[in-house]
């Protein structure tokens, strides 16, 4: 019930007119982004974090995480009128919707989609009201053992879990700290691998890295694939929109399933794209109309959508409760909690009461303004789409320029960006996980300090993190993880070859 | 043409020299354990030889063709690297000239080189977009943000 009365309080923070305002405004920038292919949740995110610098935190994060809805949405419809996924995580909306469109039906493919992934994200919201808080409080009675425990845990799921090379992962992984390291070390006081450069004492900023990874790296991509952009009709049909919806709850045992796996993927960091893929399978396996997904069925857009928009939302609970992001773009939020003053993690619930529960309120908002907003908006930002890539790519170039600049005023951090751009470019052509380098970059400090802080309690023993039953479930559960590629390699070895070179296949 | 296979190697050696500069910079600041604790240099001391580990082990499964994209020969076309060159120099450029003439006129510049000059756009229109960012950069980020942007080494001569 408290739970209820702090939400009750939260809603008198998010539904004021500045705060409807700007979720209006992060919707709109949100879907903008979502529809452009090339820009996705966490380029937005990080392109808008050097202007909410003199904001609110609490206006500042309804402003990112409004955008982050706006994305998720906007990505669904140019995968159903474009068959262009305009975020990776809706690619898997592609299979089914853009051929439901193209039979001359993109409004009930539209209204599906969208009616699922508020589902999806209402489901998210919803688990994170209740259990929120539960784990901060849970979380509080965290010391330094147990906090590097949880770290190490998320750091390893990415490596068991992320769908990546298991190596490249801890490569990536391992550079990200290192790049947290760069600059003065909060323990010691002492300069680190600042390699000669006198500019680099003040370390790298995560913004510079993501703005360079996320905006540069995938411009680089975009650029190299060209892509045509065929819509089919764009046209809306209000009376077939309500009808769509209310077709939905037929399909209540997709729904609850795919938001479940949503939910899961969400708070594991295995992040939106595989949990829409994931439920996309598993709807195709156990539907009675599985055979025909791929030609334009319901449930094969209720599954990926439902679930890419509850592992979206539900990404947020341990950022908030923890201070671990489950996925990129709540990576990149959580540098902003950051830089805003705010210290993620359990003690947010406790000294930052109007902005936790501001933040979850402003959820169920503005999934609410963000569904009627792309509903509204579909034939505008189509059209958006017909825009040459030769005008909008050096606009996206500028804006990473100033953006990197702008954080600190620092050209080294124009030229650092751009080649984090070179970077975000080769991993994401190798598939090397750029989700991890951020992660660690964001809490790598924090990961390091805990684990500094654990060493001192115990004098140097490592026995500190198998002293009490709950810091050794979580680091063997970190050490199975990591070991459970390897393990699977092993089982894929002793199986028949042709077995195994299939399984590969479907990998790619 | 580049070979997905000297791409992988290439990418492998550039992560693979940034874990030997992090485990020889951070020896600098000690590794190991002192009255203080853990010393500054370990932690990073130890990403870096992971680091190191793990790009030598990419950079063998990239050069015997293995792993997951290996049905995958060619990595960039030379249409596609045509592309690419023509995003990343003038971007490049773009950053390099900005000390020079400041924020402003370099990202006017940059803008109509990038439209006008391969014929994207018709010249007025690119010289329209080219005086309009400025002008959009001016107004968010000086007037509205208070985020003053570089004006140059040019702008600072005629004493701005």
């Amino acid at each position: 019930m408290e739970n209820l009365q702090s939400l009750l309080h939260g809603f008198t923070i998010a539904v004021t007119v500045p705060h409807l305002t700007l979720m209006v405004i992060g919707v709109l920038l949100g879907i903008l982004v979502g529809v452009l292919p090339g820009l996705g949740a966490p380029n937005g995110v990080s392109l808008l974090l050097p202007l909410t610098f003199g904001m609110q935190p609490v206006s500042a994060i309804i402003l990112l995480s409004s955008m982050y809805w706006g994305a998720l949405f906007g990505g669904s419809v140019t995968s159903i009128l474009f068959n262009i996924p305009g975020e990776p995580s809706s690619v898997a909306t592609t299979f089914d919707g853009y051929p439901m469109a193209r039979d001359g039906r993109p409004t009930t493919a539209l209204a599906t989609a969208f009616g699922s992934a508020a589902f999806g994200a209402l489901v998210g919201v919803i688990l994170i009201t209740f259990l929120a808080s539960w784990v901060a409080q849970v979380a509080l009675a965290f010391g330094p053992p147990e906090y590097f425990a949880v770290y190490f845990l998320a750091f390893a799921s990415f490596v068991g879990m992320g769908g990546a090379a298991p190596i490249k992962t801890v490569v990536a992984l391992a550079i990200g700290f290192a790049i947290a390291a760069i600059g003065i070390d909060t323990v010691s006081g002492s300069v680190r691998l600042n390699m000669g450069i006198d500019e680099l004492v003040k370390g790298v900023s995560f913004v510079v890295a993501v703005m360079g990874l996320f905006g540069i790296g995938e411009l680089l991509i975009a650029v190299e694939e060209e892509f045509q952009a065929r819509a089919v009709s764009s046209r809306v049909d209000w009376k077939e929109v309500f009808r769509a919806l209310g077709r939905l709850p037929r399909h209540s045992i997709a729904l609850l399933r795919s938001a479940a796996i949503g939910c899961w993927m969400g708070i594991t960091p295995g992040g939106p794209t595989a949990a829409s893929f994931m439920s996309y399978g598993i709807a195709k396996r156990f539907s009675r109309n599985g055979a025909r997904f791929g030609s334009g069925e319901a449930e094969g857009i209720i599954a990926p959508e439902t679930a890419d928009h509850a592992a979206g939302t539900s990404a947020l609970l341990p950022m908030l409760s923890l201070g671990i992001p489950g996925s990129a773009t709540a990576a990149v939020m959580m540098g902003g909690l950051m830089i805003w003053g705010l210290n993620p993690g359990p003690m947010l619930f406790v000294d930052q009461k109007d902005f936790v529960w501001g933040l979850i309120a402003s959820m169920y908002v503005g999934n609410i303004v963000a569904v009627a907003l792309v509903l509204l908006t579909v034939p505008v930002f189509a059209a958006l789409m017909r825009i040459p890539f030769a005008v909008i790519a050096p606009l996206i170039v500028i804006i990473c320029v100033v953006g990197a600049y702008s954080v600190s005023n620092s050209y080294l951090d124009v030229v650092l960006m751009l080649g984090f751009g070179v970077v975000g470019y080769l991993f994401k052509k190798l598939h090397y996980p750029l989700a991890p380098l951020v992660l660690a970059i964001v809490i790598g400090d924090k990961a390091e300090d805990a684990f500094r802080q654990a060493m001192l309690m115990s004098k140097g023993s490592l026995g500190i993190f198998f002293a009490n039953r709950l810091v050794t479930t979580l680091v063997l559960a970190g050490i199975a993880l990591l070991l459970l590629p390897l393990v699977l390699q092993i089982v894929r070895l002793l199986r028949k070859p042709d077995e195994a070179a299939h399984e590969k296949v479907r990998i790619i | 043409m580049i070979s997905r296979r000297a791409l992988e190697i290439a990418t492998a050696a550039l992560t693979g020299i940034f874990g030997v500069v992090v485990v020889v910079s951070s020896i600098d600041n000690g590794i190991g354990w002192s009255s203080a604790g853990v010393d500054a240099g370990t932690f990073p001391f130890l990403t870096g030889i992971i680091i190191v580990l793990g790009s030598l082990y990419n950079m063998g499964q990239g050069a015997l063709g293995r792993g997951t994209l290996a049905m995958v020969r060619v990595a960039v076309t030379p249409s596609e690297l045509r592309r690419l060159a023509g995003l990343f120099v003038p971007a490049a450029i773009f950053v390099a000239v900005i000390p020079i003439v400041g924020m402003y006129l370099a990202s006017a510049g940059y803008v109509f080189a990038v439209l006008a000059l391969p014929k994207q756009q018709s010249v007025f229109r690119a010289i329209a977009i080219a005086v309009a960012t400025p002008l959009a950069l001016y107004v968010v980020f000086e007037r509205m943000f208070q985020v003053s942007l570089p004006r140059g080494a040019l702008a600072a001569a005629f004493g701005f």
